[in-house]
């Protein structure tokens, strides 16, 4: 009777450890994926949130979605105040402010050896921090110049080559003047692209901003002179986002704009005239270019990591990046993934792949540091004044220097 | 002496008897109170206290906020080279936009308050900017000024050879000027309107008989009467732009250059752009200092021209 009374007990006590065990392996785990986006986007990620449930049945991830300024105002809020969610969407550019809310991804890839070698290296770089990686990319993509064919054709102009200098770009330009039309449209970021594209610097060795420095002075003129002196681009309002510039080449205003293939098909959508895209303008050395892109990390004040994790690695994975290059919405940072766009997305896009894989591999590190925000918020503010001639290139950058810390 | 005792007994029974049911009364007025004591305390008084002792740290949103003292304040008025133009911005906008907005109200309330026919149909029109979301209000109107827009259109039909505004040092502010009054006069308007309307018609008769022309009339009859509705609207309107936000943010971030940077955008840029808590907070405070000054000098000054008709 004892006997069989212990038996029973170490039968019930067995199972239900194996049953608890079994739940433990399969407890549904609802995971909240923070990323921006609008309406439209949203079946978009709510289709590679229903992925991670394909493949791991008991994750369920859900989207909050919110519009692309509000996101940058929400994150830190929610942060601080402990409601973030497990997964987190982060912007290359960004990553040094906000490193310190996400995992480190380096211990986790041990767990499955995983190789961030499928993704463009330069990416990887820019979603990492002190050499941890923080966040793994679903797109990337380097500033280009977006142009019109059709005016190109009309004045006589034979199209960019890939390594084309600053002085064709300036000719293109003030060619491309006329009628009261512009051969180019500048905005607040061409001043921080193109004259790394020149070939110069805005930081000092120690990763601190020097804008004053003589190389980025002048080649920041050397844009600058484009619509002051020129007058071959409007010159931008501080107020008014990238609107401006894309809106003016979609009427076929402007013949040229710099912009990132993440706006290519949009702008290619909403133009009707046949676009061309080549790379940004060397200087007198070989050409170099900065790419951005974004990623998704993990919260480092999740419950959930590893399954955060899992989910990652889908969300990132191969067929979400088919499903976003398909579609248009990213050149996957995922390089196998990136035929996709090529050859479904921007195949109505005269030399993407080509001006892509160029770009790529003239890749130059993309140097920032925790108050590149202020930076880029003081070049929309100050910009203007340069370009409409209240002050000159060096006065607005010694203006910008004198308020960044 | 026992006719004194008797009396102070009785008293001190009365004040019982009637200390009860008051001690009851304030009871159950505390209970009716409390929903909005506990609102006024939880989104009132806890963030002003907060934003107090933020202004004494270097909170930057993430992380744990470090006590630094005066550390903040001696930033903003010894080494930010951005302070003194932005108050001398926020001053600038406040003494321009209170003026023409009072003159033009007023104007247009008078106008209004002498038309035969169509008085209650011009106050809706010119009332209806004011419940037109601010945001909204300055999309539109930068829009209408971007570079090579509407504005500028029209400019060039009429051959004006003006800089566009909103790229202007100079004519940026003027820009934000003209849309904040085409979205604030027409609450002053229907106010002063309303004031206008209250003032007795036979003090006017009466004047008029005496021979008191219509500029009489104005200058020292109904101006004085509806001066009392004056202050409120001048008090309240120096506040509101004192803390001009929504049409900066939208047509100018601050800029060209810092020509419409103001207090309230600096707040919001060093805050929640730039991540310095504890920074955006003591300036937040000196913006509440001066909204304060400006409001005790406003009813020092009332002494001097507003009239009670009591």
């Amino acid at each position: 009777m004892k006997l069989s009374l212990i038996l029973a007990t170490a039968a019930l006590v067995g199972t239900s450890a194996f049953a608890m065990q079994v739940q433990a392996q399969d407890a549904p785990v609802n995971l909240t994926w923070q990323m921006w986006g609008d309406q439209t986007d949203q079946a978009l990620w709510q289709s590679l949130a229903d992925l991670v449930t394909e493949q791991y049945p008991n994750i369920k991830v859900t989207p909050q979605i919110s519009g692309w300024t509000d996101y940058w105002t929400r994150l830190p809020v929610l942060a601080s105040s402990g409601e973030i969610g497990d997964i987190v969407a982060m912007q290359s550019m960004r990553m040094p402010s906000f490193y310190s809310i996400l995992e480190p991804l380096d211990a986790h890839f041990a767990t499955d050896s995983f190789d961030v070698k499928v993704f463009e290296p330069s990416i990887v770089s820019g979603l990492s921090h002190d050499g941890a990686v923080y966040g793994l990319p679903y797109d990337v993509g380097p500033w280009l110049v977006f142009y019109n064919r059709d005016m190109f054709k009309a004045a006589g102009l034979a199209e960019p080559a890939m390594d084309w200098t600053f002085d064709d770009f300036k000719a293109a330009a003030d060619k491309l003047t006329a009628g009261g039309n512009f051969g180019y449209a500048t905005q607040a970021f061409d001043y921080i692209a193109g004259p790394v594209a020149l070939g110069a610097e805005y930081f000092n060795d120690a990763n601190q901003f020097d804008l004053t420095n003589a190389g980025y002075a002048a080649a920041v003129g050397k844009y600058v002179d484009l619509t002051a002196v020129d007058k071959a681009s409007p010159v931008f309002a501080s107020g008014a986002s990238a609107v401006q510039a894309s809106g003016r080449f979609a009427s076929g205003n402007a013949a040229m704009y710099i912009d990132g293939p993440w706006s290519m098909i949009s702008a290619a959508k909403g133009a009707n005239f046949e676009m061309g895209i080549a790379p940004l303008p060397r200087g007198d050395g070989p050409s170099r270019f900065i790419t951005a892109g974004s990623g998704f990390g993990i919260a480092a004040a999740g419950q959930h990591k590893e399954e955060a994790y899992k989910a990652l690695q889908v969300l990132t994975g191969p067929k979400a990046a088919e499903i976003l290059a398909s579609a248009g919405r990213a050149l996957p940072g995922r390089l196998a993934e990136q035929h996709f766009w090529y050859d479904v997305a921007a195949k109505d896009v005269k030399g993407t792949r080509e001006t892509l894989e160029y770009s790529f591999e003239h890749a130059t590190p993309f140097r920032l540091n925790e108050t590149w925000n202020e930076f880029e918020n003081l070049m929309t503010q100050y910009m203007p004044l340069a370009l409409n001639g209240d002050n000159t290139t060096e006065g607005v950058l010694a203006d910008i220097q004198s308020q960044l810390p | 002496m026992a006719v004194v005792e008797r009396i102070a007994a009785t008293r001190a029974v009365t004040r019982k008897r009637k200390s009860r049911p008051e001690r009851g009364e304030g009871r159950t007025a505390f209970f009716f109170l409390l929903p909005s004591l506990i609102g006024v305390t939880l989104f009132l008084v806890v963030p002003i206290i907060a934003s107090v002792v933020l202004s004494f740290t270097n909170w930057k949103l993430l992380g744990q906020p470090q006590f630094v003292g005066f550390a903040n304040y001696i930033r903003l008025f010894t080494a930010d080279p951005q302070f003194w133009p932005v108050v001398r911005n926020t001053l600038f906008f406040t003494f321009e936009y209170l003026v023409l907005n009072i003159i033009i109200s007023l104007g247009l309330a008078v106008w209004i308050s002498s038309l035969k026919m169509g008085q209650r149909w011009f106050r809706v029109i010119f009332f209806l900017p004011t419940f037109t979301p601010g945001i909204a209000v300055a999309i539109v109107w930068m829009l209408i000024f971007a570079p090579g827009g509407f504005f500028d259109f029209v400019m060039g039909a009429l051959s004006i050879h003006l800089p566009n505004l909103l790229t202007d040092q100079k004519l940026a502010m003027q820009a934000v000027i003209i849309v904040s009054l085409w979205a604030g006069v027409g609450y002053n308007t229907v106010l002063f309107n309303a004031a206008l309307d209250m003032v007795p018609a036979n003090y006017l008769e009466a004047a008029r008989i005496d021979g008191a022309s219509a500029w009489d009339r104005f200058w020292k009859i109904r101006l004085p009467l509806i001066s009392p509705t004056l202050f409120f609207g001048t008090v309240m309107t120096a506040i509101t732009s004192l803390q001009v936000f929504d049409q900066i943010y939208v047509m100018t971030r601050g800029g060209p250059g810092s020509a419409t940077a103001t207090l309230g955008y600096s707040i919001f840029q060093k805050g929640f752009q730039n991540f310095q808590m504890g920074y955006a907070s003591s300036i937040a405070w000196v913006m509440f200092a001066m909204i304060m000054a400006l409001t005790a000098f406003q009813f020092w000054l009332q002494r001097k021209w507003v009239h009670y008709d009591n």
